[in-house]
């Protein structure tokens, strides 16, 4: 008996004595700063990587040509020292700063701008965000033409000769259409400056010859392959962005990009280190700490999984004297509530969003928490290729069945927007459109049955598909009670993860499926491409060739105006874009003509809004976010409001907190919890 | 001992354990506490015309009173209503993969047990290998397998739970129908030239009930509490005791306590947890009063 | 299911049913093989012998002729099953993820075919199960490696675990103690005294911890004991302190259930005739109680050990989500979640290694604790 006991006893020493173990060896200083990041990021390479949590940490070990201002979140120059632009806007050269250093001592160097940027379009790296530098001349050539010149030839060679096996030498345009869109032709062969591929894929009666078919497509093919293969040799080396010398940059655009410079301070454009990355055995781990090479602020110093990434100040960093804070801890907490009592018991100091939703009402009352307009749009998309949202009069209803108002200010309650459009406020230029939605019960109700569903008859259940998060199941009930109360539906909110969300979406197997959108850059342009004909993120079978046009023109006015296609592309409403093109034509001088060109490239945008609005819906636009957390008084340096040089006040839309701005002015601190 | 226990089965062992359960203060309040639940959960929101959909935002989040008795939750919903349907659910995963996995684990293991030979240590073996495997991952996995076509429906975790809960019950099976297999009655029938199926249908299973209904009992709260996880993660159904007590775990902070948010899922699957584990060991102590004074 | 896997599944159950049949001679050769393969290729994984076939080879044979010559039977028994079932759990896992939605490379960003294509071929990740399955056992045994994590970029699965496990391992090993140690106290008094008043107070105390989902007595825990009261941090990792609020948050549920066991082995053990015995030559009580009423009456709770233990390290995702514990119990739900195909093979071996390893000490501990057990061994040979 004793025996036992004692046995026991010994475990459970033995139990303990390994706790101690595991413990004790983890002594290190506290840090000055602690946030909450919400996840772990997947990567820290900044070409690889997506997703905020990763780029706050990659913001602060990588700086880029440019940085963030943390008072104006203008860019301001960062490893480049200052910059030069062409008249016609498509030439920059950067200069670089003689004291900027890697980590590792390296002089920073125009090469390791140019090999990086490379890298991002790199077609065997498979950057998700390559697309981003597409308007870099060769970029998008050098990106995307090798893979559509493969699958062009894959079609030349196995798929036509196939079809021409089933069909005969020639097949009715019908059959053709379904041919091409089964193939993806209109996306691999877009923007061919080759007149008989535009009236191939254009056939809508007759015969098609499919020897014709094989010529054009070849030569289209062969044309991508030539274009491939020279901006292949020429991105990065001598085109596109290339080094003329250690600490010059020259950068190349195909047309003049208002947000270019705002763009290379974003994190997939930040420097990485090739003698790191290029010793064999490091290309998929070089961005662990026991590796890593950075130029920015702050150094990787370890990276503990689920539960802190350590960052210190960078000691070779040209602007060490501005950076104030030591040690900085990134908290991957994921459950909202622990994280909320990481900051109430002064466990973080920062909790950017992830708090328990309910708890606003009383969260918003305190001095540390803030709110404040952001660049994103939430709202659901509609499936468009199957009933009953393939009616557009339906989709419609469905717009104006919903009270958005009651989600903003009885369910949100921090101050969101209602959203009748898609692209958010604050577009400095961008004069939105008129838009149909509203709440109107009674016309909803009417077109209902225009669609042949009176009192939504001959409706079967709708699906409201979001992923898993609290957040977004409160949204998609009061959506689906709405839809309910107000048209008599039958709604069901319902949720997958995100793997498998995602998979649901893509599939087209859904009806409505939640999706949040935030922009990349401050500009319309990035939320009116995602609807683009087979665009990634579109995924509702929309699809709209006046819409493309437009999207495709506003990419480069100049051009469109040049190319005379103005007139020639036949919208409804465009007396607005009329006088504008006429200012440009009309317009005095290069600066003056730029002027007006930016004015049009905006009248173009909203005009693509409007077609989006008013001839589309493709989904239920439903809020403007702001964003909102909770940061501790004595963090100072932190900024939701923006102060421009001339004394402009403006919003932070875009939530960037440069840790190199921040400090902790000790003075300030105050209990977090009770009195 | 043995010998005693052996006439009171032949005697009528639902009986004699019925006579003891009802003795037994504790399993009895369980079992009226359960019933009193099942019928407030299926019963009273018809009776009251509870609704507990509707939303009305404007009213989010308000303090229990006369016109909704629960107080209403962050969409304005009636809380009462919530938690009432919530427990319908609750208790329905409870029984339906109870009920399944009950299912599995008597075919298999009278199957097991009456055959015996190698089929008996070939079936008990997979029985082991299962236990091998880490069953709430399985559960999540079954779960993803599902996600796609679940649309929120119960169904998928009803299966999942049910699956991974057979086993124990597949092997206490496996041992009473061995120890059937040699009794009198069991072989005056086989003698008399019934077939496998009738014997393990008319005499075998009778004989089981006690075990089955023990085990049943034991495997309803858990399957309870393991929905309440799977809630915790997201992958749980719809509205149910653990969905509601996973949301109102987040609002109770010192800083603000929306308390009946979690107090009232909580209190009820607290109660009917209490009730079934109580009424689980009552029933064990009556099918098997040996560890009783 | 194509024909292929069904094949193999079958192919896989059977070998593991396989020493059903096998006589004690042929068990003693299969068990042998497995275990020498086992050590042979466990000792290469560590890498601590520049991985050489030579060396596996030379490990091999003499551990193989040892346990050939010396093992016992039952031992081999249980090993010629053992191992096989971790290469069948291999494949059935993959098998239930690959049917899942979704795969590992599904990003919001649409990625081309091609690159798929390029990052299936870069994780070793084809569009086929069996052939996953193929790789994976090849990188397991021939590189000794769990494989690259695809959404933890840059790591491989032991990367992730090695640092996690001690941590479940000291949280998990705490919560055992005191589940153990409470259970044993409030099971030995509701035992000793049955239907008094000490009996219904502790049971309906241990009741508790299995009568709410252990998340909102620990967030109970959390407001009181770190938020009013301010004596432990609410969550984190890196101290003794971060660890009692998790642990007893893990411990309840088994605490209670190993106090019903007890208290159920105590009524019986109490009535044994050799207690009866004792009593009448005027034992004090509490060397009854001790001395012979003891073992009796926590044996069934020492062979719910073995389960407790694997739960607990199983089980205990729930706690480590609530209190931001580095642990293995993450990656179990995160890997499946995010279908990252590696993880969630390498965290289902490990713990199948754990359960394994935990059910074979209770073994032990159960043959030592009751006689019975050992005799039904020996018979069982």
């Amino acid at each position: 008996m004793m025996r036992t006991l004692a046995a026991l006893g010994l475990v459970a020493l033995a139990a303990l004595a390994a706790v101690a173990l595991t413990l004790g060896a983890s002594v290190e200083a506290p840090a000055n700063f602690r946030f909450v990041n919400g996840t772990e990021p997947t990567t820290l390479d900044p070409q690889r990587l997506t997703g905020q949590p990763g780029g706050r940490v990659v913001s602060a070990i990588f700086e880029g040509l440019a940085r963030y201002d943390e008072r104006s979140m203008d860019p301001v120059p960062g490893a480049a020292e200052h910059w030069s632009v062409s008249a016609d806007g498509r030439r920059y050269e950067f200069t670089l700063r003689d004291d900027a250093y890697w980590s590792d001592g390296t002089p920073v160097t125009a090469q390791d701008f140019a090999w990086s940027w490379r890298r991002l379009q790199d077609p065997s790296f498979a950057a998700e965000y390559a697309y981003i530098l597409h308007f870099v001349r060769f970029a998008e050539e050098y990106n995307l033409y090798g893979g559509q010149a493969d699958r062009l030839e894959a079609v030349v060679e196995t798929a036509l000769p196939a079809l021409r096996e089933a069909t005969g030498p020639r097949v009715a345009a019908v059959e053709w259409q379904r041919f091409a869109a089964e193939h993806e032709l209109a996306d691999l062969a877009n923007a061919s400056p080759d007149p008989e591929i535009a009236r191939l894929l254009a056939a809508e009666s007759g015969e098609i010859s499919l020897e014709l078919a094989a010529r054009t497509v070849g030569r289209e093919a062969k044309r991508r392959r030539a274009v491939f293969e020279e901006a292949s040799r020429r991105f990065g080396v001598d085109g596109g962005v290339f080094a003329t010398g250690d600490k010059r940059l020259v950068v190349e655009l195909d047309a003049a990009t208002p947000y270019f410079i705002t763009l290379t301070a974003f994190y997939p454009m930040l420097p990485s280190p090739r003698w790191v990355i290029d010793v064999p055995g490091n290309e998929l781990d070089w961005f662990l700490p026991e590796k890593i090479v950075t130029n920015g602020p702050f150094r990787l110093e370890s990276w503990r999984i689920n539960d802190k990434i350590r960052l210190v100040k960078s000691p070779n960093y040209w602007g060490r004297d501005e950076v104030r804070l030591e040690r900085v801890d990134v908290l991957p907490t994921e459950h909202q509530a622990t994280a909320l009592n990481l900051y109430l018991t002064g466990g973080a100091d920062w909790l950017p969003g992830s708090y328990p939703s309910d708890l606003v009402d009383v969260l918003r009352q305190r001095d540390d928490f803030y709110a404040q307009a952001g660049l994103s749009v939430y709202f659901y998309k509609l499936n468009t290729t199957r009933p009953p949202f393939d009616d557009a009069r339906v989709r419609l209803a469905i717009n104006l069945a919903i009270d958005r108002t009651e989600i903003v200010e009885e369910v949100l309650r921090l101050g969101q927007l209602p959203a009748t459009r898609f692209v958010p406020p604050g577009m400095v230029g961008y004069p939105p459109p008129d838009s149909p939605i509203g709440l109107d019960v009674e016309r909803a109700r009417r077109l209902l049955a225009e669609a042949g569903h009176p009192e939504g008859r001959g409706i079967e259940e709708i699906g409201i598909l979001y992923n898993t998060s609290e957040g977004h199941k409160k949204i998609a009930e009061v959506v689906a009670d709405q839809l309910r109360r107000n048209l008599g539906l039958d709604v069901r909110a319902y949720n997958q993860e995100w793997q498998s969300f995602l998979t649901t979406v893509r599939n087209l197997d859904y009806d409505m499926s939640r999706y949040g959108w935030t922009g990349d850059y401050v500009d319309p342009n990035t939320f009116l491409d995602m609807w683009l004909t087979g665009g990634g993120n579109n995924n509702t079978g929309w699809s709209h060739a006046g819409f493309d046009r437009l999207v495709a023109a506003a990419a480069d006015v100049d051009a469109f105006v040049r190319s005379g296609q103005a007139s020639a592309i036949g919208w409804k409403r465009a007396a607005r874009v009329e006088r504008a093109i006429a200012a440009v034509e009309s317009a005095a001088g290069a600066d003056g003509r730029r002027l007006a060109l930016a004015r049009l490239r905006m009248e173009i945008l909203r005009e693509a809004e409007a077609i989006l609005l008013q001839d589309g819906l493709p989904m239920v636009p439903v809020y403007f976010y702001v964003n909102s957390g909770l940061v501790a008084p004595e963090v100072r340096g932190f900024y939701m409001e923006t102060v421009k040089s001339d004394g402009a006040r403006g919003v932070n839309l875009q939530n960037w907190h440069p840790l190199r701005g921040i400090w902790i002015d000790r003075a300030a601190r105050r209990p977090r919890l009770g009195g | 001992m043995k010998a005693a226990r052996r006439s009171a089965l032949e005697v009528g062992p639902g009986m004699r354990a019925w006579a003891r359960l009802r003795r037994n203060r504790a399993a009895m309040a369980g079992g009226w506490l359960l019933i009193g639940t099942s019928l407030l959960c299926f019963v009273l929101p018809m009776l009251l015309g509870l609704d507990p959909q509707t939303t009305d935002p404007v009213r989010h989040l308000e303090a229990p009173g006369p016109d909704a008795w629960l107080g209403r939750d962050s969409l304005g919903r009636d809380y009462l209503a919530r938690v009432l349907v919530g427990g319908r659910t609750s208790l329905l995963v409870g029984l339906v993969a109870t009920a399944a996995s009950v299912t599995i684990g008597v075919l298999y293991g009278m199957v097991a047990g009456y055959y015996g030979g190698w089929l008996d240590e070939a079936m008990m073996r997979l029985v082991d290998f299962l236990y091998g495997l880490p069953y709430m991952f399985i559960v999540i996995l079954i779960m993803l397998l599902f996600s796609e076509t679940a649309r929120g429906e119960p169904l998928p975790v009803f299966v999942a739970l049910g699956l991974v809960q057979w086993l124990t019950m597949a092997r206490s099976v496996r041992g009473e129908t061995r120890a059937l297999r040699e009794r009198e009655f069991v072989l005056a029938a086989r003698s008399s030239g019934a077939g496998d199926a009738r014997i393990l249908l008319r005499h075998v299973l009778p004989n089981l009930l006690g075990v089955i209904i023990v085990y049943a009992t034991l495997t309803v709260p858990a399957v309870i509490i393991l929905e309440s996880f799977l809630s915790f993660l997201g992958l749980g159904v719809d509205l149910s005791w653990g969905q509601l007590v996973s949301e109102g775990v987040d609002v109770v902070n010192p800083i603000q306590s929306y308390w009946w948010l979690l107090a009232a899922p909580s209190a009820l699957l607290a109660t009917t947890l209490f009730s079934l584990n109580f009424l689980g060991d009552g029933m064990r102590d009556a099918f098997d009063p040996r560890g009783e004074a | 299911m194509s024909g292929l896997e069904f094949v193999l599944l079958l192919a896989g159950l059977g070998v593991v049913t396989l020493p059903v049949w096998l006589s004690r001679a042929a068990v003693r050769v299969v068990g042998s093989f497995w275990l020498g393969l086992a050590v042979a290729l466990g000792v290469r994984a560590t890498g601590a012998y520049d991985a050489s076939w030579l060396f596996a080879a030379a490990v091999f044979v003499p551990v193989a002729a040892l346990s050939w010559v010396a093992g016992g039977v039952l031992l081999l028994r249980r090993i010629a099953f053992l191992l096989p079932s971790l290469v069948l759990l291999i494949y059935v896992t993959t098998l239930l993820m690959y049917k899942a939605p979704g795969n590992p490379f599904a990003n919001e960003r649409v990625a081309s075919p091609q690159v798929e294509a390029l990052l299936r071929a870069q994780y070793g990740v084809p569009e086929d199960a069996t052939e996953f399955f193929g790789i994976y056992l090849r990188r397991l045994v021939v590189e000794g490696t769990l494989g690259p994590s695809i959404k933890v970029q840059g790591r491989r699965v032991e990367d992730l675990l090695r640092p996690a496990l001690p941590v479940s391992l000291a949280l998990g090993g705490l919560a055992l103690v005191l589940a153990a140690s409470l259970g044993l106290l409030l099971g030995l008094r509701a035992g000793l005294k049955p239907h008094s008043l000490a009996d219904h107070g502790s049971m309906a105390l241990a009741m508790v911890g299995i009568s709410l989902p252990n998340f909102v007595i620990g967030a109970g825990l959390i407001v009181v004991f770190a938020l009013e009261l301010g004596w432990l941090p609410v969550a984190g990792w890196g101290s003794l302190r971060h660890l009692w609020l998790p642990a007893i948050t893990l411990a309840l549920p088994y605490a209670a259930y190993i106090a019903r066991l007890v208290r159920a082995g105590t009524i019986e053990a109490m009535q044994q005739d050799f207690v009866r015995t004792a009593r009448a030559k005027g034992l004090p009580e509490r060397e009854i109680v001790f001395r012979h009423a003891f073992r009796a009456a926590v044996a069934p709770a020492v062979s719910f050990l073995g389960p407790a233990a694997a739960g607990i390290m199983t089980g205990s995702f729930v706690v480590e989500i609530l209190f931001g514990v580095p642990g293995m119990g993450q990656w179990f739900v995160k890997g499946a979640i995010n279908r990252d195909y590696s993880v969630v093979l390498g965290t289902a071996t490990i713990y199948f290694a754990l359960i394994t390893l935990f059910n074979f000490a209770v073994d032990l501990a159960q043959s030592w604790l009751d006689p019975r057990v050992r005799d039904a061994d020996r018979e069982a040979v």
